[in-house]
């Protein structure tokens, strides 16, 4: 029950997967265009092939994005209290924008 | 000649491939934000704020394309290392300075990093004197407020 809303590792997991199947690919590429008169031995297709995770990398990941998200709400809240609204706007999202770009 | 090569782009199919795939991103995309209304509501409820639909979709947007830089690092750090898959350590790397930012001046995120990485950490026995060296700093506070022993 403390468990909070977080982000499904399997989804992030998912992303990281389609990033790095894309680096993957074009490593492979590259490899290709380089090698093309050498042998294309099995040293390319090593390379080529995509990045893993395990499964705790994968959780802290995902706690990692619930606390960007976090921090960018709790920051616009701060903002929009001290000028007396109580939702938060665009306004309020700009003013921390930058700042929250540095930090993460 | 490509024949002996194990990889599987062949020239022709690339275009198909590439809509296939930005079809795939958007997919995740949406998911993605879904996730973010939940976690973003659930904050602005506990600062007592409402927070409008197009800024939550700005901040998923964002947070999206923090995720694939995330992964970018992540590939990098472990590829460094020499490893093929990614592990904890490379995900502490990766967030250690802002995190440690973060925890001196957020009493409920730091509380709640703490206990997260003290729980993967129980889970993991082995880690932690690997992460003792890499976030000294971060092991510090969290001493301060956690006592647990460890196993």
């Amino acid at each position: 029950m403390e468990k909070e809303n977080t982000f499904d590792p399997d989804l992030v997991h998912e992303i990281f997967k389609l990033v790095w199947k894309r680096k993957a690919t074009e490593r492979g590429k590259n490899e290709l265009s380089e090698n093309m008169d050498n042998e294309v031995g099995a040293s390319s297709s090593r390379r080529s092939r995509p990045t893993f995770a395990n499964a705790n990398a994968l959780k802290l990941s995902s706690e990692f994005l619930r606390i960007f998200v976090a921090e960018a709400i709790q920051r616009a809240a701060t903002i929009a209290e001290a000028e007396g609204s109580i939702t938060i706007e665009a306004t309020h999202l700009e003013r921390i924008l930058p700042q929250l770009l540095l930090d993460f | 000649m490509l024949n002996h090569s194990p990889t599987m782009d062949g020239g022709m199919a690339s275009d198909v491939e590439r809509e296939e795939e930005e079809a795939v991103t958007d997919l995740l995309r949406d998911r993605f934000r879904l996730s973010t209304i939940t976690i973003a509501e659930a904050e602005a409820k506990q600062c007592g704020m409402e927070v409008s639909l197009p800024i939550i979709t700005c901040i998923s947007d964002l947070a999206f394309k923090f995720a694939e830089q995330l992964a970018k690092d992540l590939e990098l750090f472990a590829q460094h290392a020499g490893r093929k898959s990614v592990n904890m350590e490379d995900v502490i790397l990766s967030g250690e300075f802002i995190l440690v930012d973060i925890s001196h001046r957020n009493d409920h995120l730091a509380s709640s990093l703490r206990s997260f990485s003290n729980d993967l950490k129980t889970k993991e026995p082995n880690l932690e004197r690997k992460r003792k060296k890499s976030s000294r700093r971060e092991d510090r506070v969290a001493r301060d407020l956690l006592h647990t022993p460890d196993t």
